[in-house]
């Protein structure tokens, strides 16, 4: 099928033997890494996660250019060549579908008064910012990317005005913000209906901004009013959005050519998953917190972990049947009971419970590789997979770590981290599970005419 | 007079009250000790993943009013040769058992002949839908799902975009699918097909 690369990995006899012993190393990885003090484990994780997500990572500072050169002939010559559009709408997605978690958190932090948890969630957005500017200055130029940031910066200052003004009733405080965000929404609307050359009217893109600025305040309203599963409600809708915006944006801003890559259902599937296991990260990482300090928004906010894992089995089940389905939401299940009985652990101060979780972890690791290598006729290397999964596991471990001693900067870059690293996965999943569900599709176009009224329908 | 531990224990409980009113405790909180610990069981403790999802049924009938279609479905598998098999009956629609069913992510495919030997079948005025006409799809537990037609296309039969129609996507669709164009009477075939795109409303 083209647009595939079909990888078939060659099945050896003692593959159930390295499987073991991979199994035990991981497992002995991890009570290692256990006797190890919460920070000095954080600190290790992050250290690679910093040098991973480094080399992938859309934040690298984009080549600069002299403003005043023509948009066309801008790229130096030794400077990497702009993303495709395929790859930039990726790219869009992910930070924006970060953005809007990052400024949920960052109104929820102010609304529970949370200072420490603001001003991180804060820090961590403007690096978000950071690193959409340099996506927009390797489409559009220095000049564009700060018009960009000066935008988006101030609608993220006005949502936490906005939660600020509900903290405290002051309904002038939230009129203000919300008089800042409609001028944000004109502005950014023109921004990038201009960038599009006409592809993407006024209307349409102000849409666009209009709801992902609703989609904030809504949740927002939910939380102060501690309607804690609406206000997760529409925070997911915000998420999805957000990856559906960035499809739209970087569709109209690209030629109609490149934007027919956007169509393709690979890059469709690889954006569903990005967007179902990413937002499995930050929605796990969003019940650790609420758990870790037991909040009343705990109860909600794993109902959301829970409507994700759904999410990903049917997902799995649409493509593999309601066996695969089974098999895969029993393993998906078994890793997140753990990721919880670790945070558990940590709220009560039993080291014991946490080593138990992390030996069950190193079961699940090895146990999920193996299904989805099966699933995928060997098209995704156990071995690879079980190494992604023990290091997911890992960041996430490390997160309630870090949540657990409030050190809110370190987790919400680990966080960033391991939502980078699930996105990346999905886009190997996609070449997988899209090739093997290709190589037993129907062959050629169905008969579905015997002439009797051909007449007609030849002139019809 | 109080045992001495129950003392101890009331005095850890009103401790804890005392501390959480002064700091401002979010309801739920968990009650503390003096030394800080929590002593009821935390929420998360409690926590365990769903084992189960929503469960689509299969579809059993396909109305699409602009075409005046209102059909049973039969299911369809693949041919030896792995052509997608197709309805026995001209006037009844299939549905593509191996791929999702309608509703689930992805897209689910039916079919239906354009005619038979005779005159027209069930899908004989396919090619007249327009973006936005509605289709409704019948499970077998008795939902209704509707879909939106975004697209119709027709294509050579020797270029049918397989990826297009059957690949996985994750966002529910539809697929229509039948016969246009012009009659090969030599190969008992017409040579392309019609292709109606409808995502979920």
């Amino acid at each position: 099928m083209p647009g595939y690369a079909v990888r078939t990995i060659p099945r050896t006899s003692d593959k159930r033997a390295a499987r073991d012993r991979r199994t035990i190393a991981v497992v002995q990885t991890r009570r290692l890494l256990l006797r190890r003090s919460a920070v000095t484990t954080f600190l290790a994780v992050v250290c690679l996660l910093v040098a991973a997500a480094a080399a992938v990572s859309c934040q690298a500072p984009a080549p600069r250019r002299s403003a005043g050169q023509p948009v066309a002939h801008q790229h130096h010559e030794e400077a990497a060549p702009p993303p495709s559009a395929a790859d930039a709408a990726l790219q869009l997605q992910v930070l924006l579908g970060h953005h809007s978690i990052l400024a949920a958190e960052l109104m929820r932090g102010r609304l529970r008064g949370d200072d420490a948890y603001t001003k991180a969630a804060a820090a961590a957005a403007e690096k978000n910012t950071q690193a959409m500017a340099s996506l927009v200055d390797s489409l559009f130029g220095p000049a564009a990317a700060a018009q960009f940031t000066e935008l988006w910066s101030g609608h993220i200052t006005a949502l936490a005005d906005y939660a600020g003004g509900l903290a405290k009733h002051d309904a002038a405080a939230r009129d203000g913000a919300t008089a800042r965000l409609e001028t944000f929404e004109r502005t950014l609307a023109a921004f990038f209906a201009g960038a599009s050359k006409g592809r993407l009217s006024q209307q349409a893109a102000q849409a666009a901004v209009l709801m992902h600025v609703q989609h904030l305040l809504q949740q927002a309203d939910a939380y102060a009013a501690h309607d804690y599963p609406a206000a997760d409600r529409i925070d997911r809708q915000g998420y999805t959005h957000s990856y559906a915006m960035g499809k739209t944006l970087v569709a109209a801003l690209v030629t109609p050519a490149q934007a027919a890559a956007l169509d393709s259902p690979v890059w469709v599937l690889r954006s569903e998953l990005s967007r179902l296991l990413g937002e499995h990260v930050v929605l796990v990482v969003s019940a650790m917190r609420a758990g870790l300090t037991n909040g009343p928004d705990f109860a909600a906010a794993a109902q959301s972990v829970n409507d994700n894992t759904r999410e990903l089995t049917a997902a799995v089940g649409s493509m593999f049947g309601a066996p695969a389905a089974a098999r895969f939401q029993s393993l998906w299940a078994d890793h997140i009971d753990q990721i919880f009985a670790y945070t558990t652990g940590l709220v009560t101060h039993n080291a014991q419970r946490r080593e138990a979780a992390v030996t069950r972890l190193g079961t699940f690791e090895a146990q999920f590789a193996a299904f989805l290598d099966q699933a995928t006729a060997d098209r995704l290397p156990s071995t690879t997979l079980a190494k992604a999964l023990l290091m997911h596991d890992q960041m996430l471990l490390a997160q309630a770590d870090a949540l657990s001693a409030k050190q809110y900067q370190q987790a919400n870059d680990g966080t960033y981290a391991t939502y980078r690293h699930m996105t990346d996965l999905a886009g190997q999943l996609a070449q997988a599970f899209g090739a093997t569900v290709a190589s037993r599709l129907p062959v050629g176009g169905p008969h579905t005419g015997y002439g009797g009224a051909a007449a007609s329908v030849e002139h019809g | 007079m109080m045992p001495g531990a129950a003392r101890v224990g009331v005095v850890a409980v009103l401790a804890a009250a005392l501390a959480g009113a002064l700091t401002g405790s979010a309801p739920g909180a968990a009650a503390r000790s003096t030394s800080g610990s929590i002593t009821a069981p935390p929420e998360v403790a409690s926590f365990r993943s769903t084992r189960d999802y929503p469960d689509i049924p299969v579809p059993v009938r396909l109305r699409v009013p602009a075409v005046r279609v209102d059909t049973a479905l039969q299911p369809l598998g693949r041919n030896a040769d792995g052509t997608i098999a197709v309805p026995a009956d001209p006037d009844v629609a299939g549905w593509y058992t191996e791929g999702p069913r309608p509703g689930q992510p992805g897209p689910a495919v039916i079919l239906g002949h354009v005619d038979s030997t005779t005159g027209p079948a069930v899908f004989f005025h396919l090619a007249r839908l327009s973006p936005g006409d509605a289709i409704t799809v019948d499970g077998a537990d008795g939902s209704t799902r509707t879909f939106r037609v975004t697209r119709v296309t027709r294509v050579p039969k020797d270029r049918f975009p397989t990826d297009l129609v059957y690949l996985p996507t994750l966002q529910p669709a539809l697929r229509l699918v039948t016969c246009g164009g012009s009659f090969d009477r030599a190969a008992h075939s017409y040579r392309d097909n019609i292709i109606v795109f409808a995502d979920l409303a």
